[in-house]
């Protein structure tokens, strides 16, 4: 076999030796290139990495909630509030009927008056409804007194508790600090829960008594109920009679529950959960007791979420349709890059657009005459849902035109060309050709912008009202035009003021997870369809 | 179409037709993309300062053969050596010792479609020489002058060496690419289909430049035009399916192949 | 009778009619969106352009754009409705020596905005070079070395998820890691954080680097990566495959063909695609309100005493001004020049860097073809 040195060829120096380069450049074995490789490749680490602490990072101040929440909760329990609020609840039903009632009279207020009567008229007309709407009012006094004395003492009591608290994590840290005499020096006096409960407790009989004179005067009060004409009135009167009477039917199951009522009962640790996930009531620094719920929030962000989607959903598919299927090349050259450019439109500035314009010129809109037939009009607030939602649309809009427009790009031209020989028009291609081909790309560009709406924060924090509670659903339509707080907008709003380790802090950055969480959950969906897709098209 | 019969060849076959020096050994090579092999026990030794022809029907291996001297298939992923030898000098280029930009520093390569830096002309030829720290623009100067001379190109360019490189004609740019890979003084140079995106004027223009080339150096072309191989090469390689078919003199191969399938393809029965 | 009848001419038929309201509602519907924008353009630049810019000599509000942000008294002297500002106000007080005068004061609202556009300047350019710098280098790797693998694809996820979380999330994220737990070098340790010494009497104190533009600077380049990644790569696969084969081929390294023959001519493709990303980035509020952000700040950022205490302050920022002014003080006509005058202002500087990377990106669309 012929060698290298056989060859008798033209450079001078060795070839072999030159090939067989052994005194390359090295600094831990490495060479310069490898070098560069590994710094390149651990900047391409530095996203994963980013996910990685975003994700440890939130759970780290984040679970710490659990903890606190339970103890908050076994707290609520040892100290009695949870006692008191059963007649809480009762007291504020029967407020809520009053409520209805007044609200009735106004309206009945608002007709006779329209109808030319004087107010010393309407005032006659209805004193008869007056004096069963008083009846009932003070039919709840002695209950209410029971309420605001038994609320005395569990206060009392949770402050207590609370003080100890404070007392035990400042000794706590003196003797970590090794100053055990100071330390010895804070006198902790524990709380008897069960003496403190056990005079609570001890006034059932009294209150059972107090309950049976509210139903006899409830009763009593609904006997005087008058008839009115207006039928509409009456309806609504009819409804808190209903409402009334299940209260009265449900006072012994109340009784019952606070005779088994038991202070030292546990709470579990998925009560902290429970009531994070699946509570009803978010309420802050209140004097009585702090509820971290979600589903306000929750449902906030989902209704101003449908509302910008109902909006963007059509515009921007059809705005990707007319862009990249019959627009001409002049027009899609100035559409794209406008629609582009919208996407750089600040949030905040778009906010505050809809708190300076848009909330006005909506409400003076449902103000119209000409339709109040709509279900929720007149609008009672300027910011509200719909006033995010709009907004929130214009910001999606982008994400779902260019997502789409991609993916009827991507559809290949020779299904189009197909179904164009077969002598489709060119809607008729459109629809039954190039939409169903590109629906999974379709449905992921929206997926995506409804994860751009429920992520962005500015717009909500400033036009979605924030009023956590949930809307009104029994109002039909008009609940979209209640304003709503969202769970981007309360930590928006509520992390620049709270103690920083507190169950507050700890909770909003739970409701950070659950937002992470639901981006992660959306991308994922999206791209899951969008895989699929691409291997059906092949 | 009938598989043709795939016993292996007498090894002799294989051999260098003529007593010459042997540039380019290999032995045995097996090669895979992923889990499909490209390549089957390729035996074949190239002889130094002749033009190769490399010939055979799309997807029958001869690229992927021709990247394998220069090791261009390691920017690959998937692509790998299953077994086998590749010599060049007598050493192993797939050695771990072996430093692979010397390696290409030695065997220069000719793309089908011909790729100029978006430079001047000049910096094209000189880019080579420049990313081994060679600054001295007078030898810079000579080099230019000089590659371009060997690739032909001289006079037609040598009054816009400072424009862009891809302001040339087609037929230009390849040679250009030509004088810029014989810039760095290879031993081997190899063209991948060059003149595939060329016209016939241009195309005899390159023939015309790998006549001149062959005596310095040894070239190794890979073509799907049989016309060209028997143009412009001495020894020529049928490839089929992966495998080496025939391997002889140019004249013998399309005047008497020995192997069935090389005359089928030559005929134009396939291909 | 028998005279041929065309088959091809043209026939009213409902498919047609349908298709002309199909195509006249995606028009509208496109149109539409246009025009809200519009709107909202519209409406911001003739109220912001009343407080920014004048009819007389310079053209512009020249207080507006270069004094910090003041108390506005709105007040009845001698029969006149007077407007000041707070150091205004003070003066006319003292040169009258009267002590007090009943009047109307409206925070933020006179004086102008300069501390909060120096700050969104300082925010941008800082995080644009972190992104553009970490961006480009990931893009570098994933395009050009990585093979197809777990951990590329593992890279590729993340980035997809990571261009997914919400703003807010990344202004947890920024206030968890930067603000409150980054290590600080410190000469004196700190018992209530983890601390480590380093030798010579210094601490590494994890105690965070608190509301300062280096927090704002990384929360914010983070949020950007996903964009810049993914234009740079874009950018980086519209450079031939031949360019790089060719220099390999001639025996260059990999670095050497990246650095001649490729980053030349995607690095004008990546910038442009990635300013893009990074206006809609410099646009965000959320990120910033926690931890690159003050409501007022008294010092100019070059007001330091220390170079190293230029990175560890934190700044006026135009977004959260607007906010500020937008929620925190009521809607009338003292207020609303301010609101509308800061809103024109900051949409200018994000428009204009995002008109800039489309136009650029529209001219080279133009300009590079091999």
């Amino acid at each position: 076999m012929p060698t290298a040195s056989s060859t008798a060829f033209a450079p001078t120096r060795s070839v072999g030796d030159a090939l067989l380069n052994r005194n390359r450049f090295r600094i831990l074995g490495l060479t310069p290139d490898d070098i560069i490789k590994y710094f390149f490749n651990g900047n391409a680490i530095v996203a994963v990495v980013v996910l990685a602490l975003i994700t440890i990072f939130l759970f780290r101040e984040g679970v710490g909630f659990f903890g606190k929440s339970q103890r908050d909760l076994r707290l609520y329990r040892l100290a009695g509030l949870e006692y008191v609020d059963f007649i809480r609840h009762e007291v504020d039903e029967h407020t809520a009927m009053t409520r209805d009632l007044n609200a009735a009279r106004l309206a009945e207020f608002q007709k006779l008056t329209a109808e030319g009567k004087t107010p010393e008229q309407v005032t006659a007309a209805l004193a008869s409804f007056d004096a069963f709407a008083n009846a009932f009012g003070d039919s709840i006094e002695d209950v209410r007194g029971t309420l605001s004395d038994l609320s005395d003492v569990a206060i009392a009591t949770k402050t207590k508790a609370r003080v100890n608290e404070d007392r035990e994590e400042q000794r706590d840290m003196l003797l970590s600090a090794g100053k055990k005499e100071e330390a010895d020096k804070i006198e902790i006096a524990p709380v008897n829960f069960a003496a403190e409960t056990g005079v609570m407790k001890g006034t059932l009989p009294a209150f059972r008594k107090v309950n049976d004179q509210f139903a006899d005067k409830l009763g009593a009060a609904l006997q005087s109920s008058p008839h009115v004409a207006d039928p509409k009135f009456q309806a609504k009167i009819d409804a808190v009679h209903a409402k009334a009477r299940a209260l009265i039917a449900s006072l012994p199951q109340i009784e019952k529950n606070m005779e088994n009522w038991n202070y030292d009962a546990p709470v579990p640790a998925s009560k902290a959960v429970t009531s994070f996930l699946f509570g009803r009531e978010w309420l802050t620094a209140s004097f009585w007791q702090d509820w971290y719920g979600i589903v306000p929030l929750f449902v906030g962000s989902l209704l101003v979420s449908i509302i910008a989607l109902a909006i963007a959903v059509p515009l921007g598919i059809s705005a990707a349709i007319y862009v990249s299927e019959i627009a001409g090349p002049r027009e899609k050259g100035i559409v794209k890059p406008y629609i582009e450019f919208i996407s750089a439109i600040p949030s905040v500035v778009l906010g505050f657009f809809g708190i300076a314009v848009l909330g006005t010129a909506l409400r003076w809109l449902s103000q119209t005459p000409a339709l109040s037939w709509f279900p929720g009009f007149p609008m009672s607030e300027r910011l509200n849902a719909l006033t995010a939602g709009c907004l929130l649309a214009l910001i999606s809009i982008p994400t779902i035109f260019s997502l789409a427009e991609d993916a009827l790009n991507n559809v290949p031209k020779h299904f189009k060309e197909a179904s164009y020989a077969l002598g489709a028009n060119r809607f008729q291609t459109i629809v039954r050709v190039l939409v169903p081909a590109s629906l999974s790309g379709i449905i992921s560009a929206v997926l995506l912008g409804f994860g751009r709406v429920i992520g962005e924060t500015m717009i909500v924090l400033l036009c979605a009202g924030n009023r956590i509670a949930i809307p009104d659903f029994t109002q039909g339509l008009g609940a979209f035009f209640q304003p709503v707080h969202t769970m981007t907008g309360i930590i928006a709003q509520e992390m620049g003021e709270v103690v920083k380790g507190g169950i507050h802090y700890r909770a909003l950055f739970m409701v950070g997870v659950v937002l992470f969480t639901l981006s992660l959950v959306i991308n994922y969906v999206a791209q899951r369809i969008v895989h699929r897709y691409r291997i059906s098209i092949g | 179409m009938k598989l043709p019969d795939t016993a292996p060849m007498p090894h002799a076959a294989l051999a260098p037709p003529e007593e010459s020096s042997t540039m380019i050994e290999v032995e045995n090579l097996d090669f895979y993309y992923g889990q499909a092999r490209a390549l089957h026990e390729i035996n074949i030794s190239i002889p130094a300062n002749k033009v190769t022809a490399f010939i055979g029907p799309s997807g029958c291996g001869k690229s992927t053969l021709l990247r394998c001297f220069n090791r261009m298939n390691d920017l690959v992923d998937i692509a790998r050596i299953g077994k086998g030898r590749v010599r060049i000098h007598g050493i192993d280029i797939y050695d771990p010792d072996v430093d692979v930009i010397s390696l290409r520093r030695q065997v220069g390569m000719v793309f089908q479609k011909s790729n100029p830096f978006p430079k001047s002309i000049y910096e094209n030829i000189t880019y080579g020489l420049e990313i081994q720290g060679i600054s001295d623009r007078k030898r810079l100067d000579e080099v230019v002058e000089k590659s371009l001379r060997g690739a032909a190109l001289w006079d037609e360019v040598k009054d816009r060496l400072h424009t862009s490189g891809l302001g040339l004609s087609g037929g230009q740019q390849q040679r250009l690419c030509i004088a810029r890979a014989i810039a760095v003084e290879p031993s081997i140079i190899l063209m991948d289909e060059p003149c595939s995106a060329l016209d016939p004027i241009a195309t005899s223009k390159v023939e015309e430049l790998i006549q001149q080339l062959k005596g310095k150096y040894t070239i190794v072309i890979v073509t799907h035009n049989m016309q060209q191989a028997g143009r412009c090469s001495d020894n020529t390689a049928f490839f089929y399916l992966g495998k080496l078919i025939e391997f002889a003199k140019t004249e013998k191969i399309f005047t008497n192949p020995s192997q069935r399938q090389t005359e089928d393809y030559i005929t134009g029965r396939f291909g | 009778m028998n005279a041929p009848v065309n088959p091809f001419v043209a026939r009213k038929s409902s498919a047609r009619t349908i298709e002309h309201i199909a195509f006249g509602f995606f028009r509208t519907a496109t149109y539409f969106i246009l025009i809200c924008a519009a709107v909202i353009f519209g409406f911001i630049f003739v109220k912001g352009g009343q407080t920014v810019f004048r009819s007389s000599f310079p053209f512009v509000n020249v207080p507006f754009l270069t004094q910090a942000p003041e108390t506005l008294y709105v007040f009845q002297f001698e029969g006149k409705k007077m407007e000041l500002g707070d150091r205004d106000f003070r003066k006319f007080k003292e040169e009258r020596h009267i002590k007090d005068i009943p009047a109307e004061s409206y925070v933020y609202s006179s004086g102008g905005i300069f501390p909060c556009i120096v700050g969104t300047v300082l925010l941008v350019i800082g995080s644009m070079a972190i992104a553009l710098f970490i961006g480009i280098s990931s893009a570098i790797y994933l395009n050009e070395y990585s093979k197809q693998g777990r951990f590329v694809h593992f890279v590729r996820l993340a980035i997809l998820n990571l261009a997914g979380v919400p703003s807010i999330v990344f202004g947890l994220f920024g206030f968890a890691l930067f603000v409150m737990f980054m290590p600080m070098l410190q000469d004196f340790r700190n018992p209530t954080v983890l601390s480590f010494p380093v030798g010579f009497g210094h601490y590494l104190n994890f105690s965070g680097w608190n509301v300062c533009l280096l927090s704002g600077w990384f929360t914010l380049a983070f949020m950007a990566l996903p964009v810049v990644i993914t234009a740079s790569e874009e950018s980086l696969k519209s450079v031939p495959k031949g360019f790089r084969e060719g220099s390999l081929a001639l025996g260059a390294t990999k670095w050497q063909t990246i650095r001649t023959n490729v980053l030349p001519y995607a690095l004008p493709g990546m910038l442009t695609s990635s300013i893009l990303g990074i206006a809609r980035v410099a646009g965000e509020t959320a990120p910033i309100m926690f931890t690159a952000a003050y409501v007022i700040r008294d010092k100019m950022p070059w007001q330091v005493d220390h170079p190293m205490d230029f990175f560890f302050q934190g700044v006026m920022a135009l977004p959260y001004h607007i906010y500020v002014v937008s929620s925190k003080i009521p809607q009338n006509e003292y207020t609303e020049r301010v609101q509308y005058g800061a809103a024109f202002v900051f949409l200018v500087i994000v428009m204009g860097i995002a008109l800039t990377s489309i136009l650029l990106r529209i001219k080279m669309r133009n300009r590079y073809r091999w």
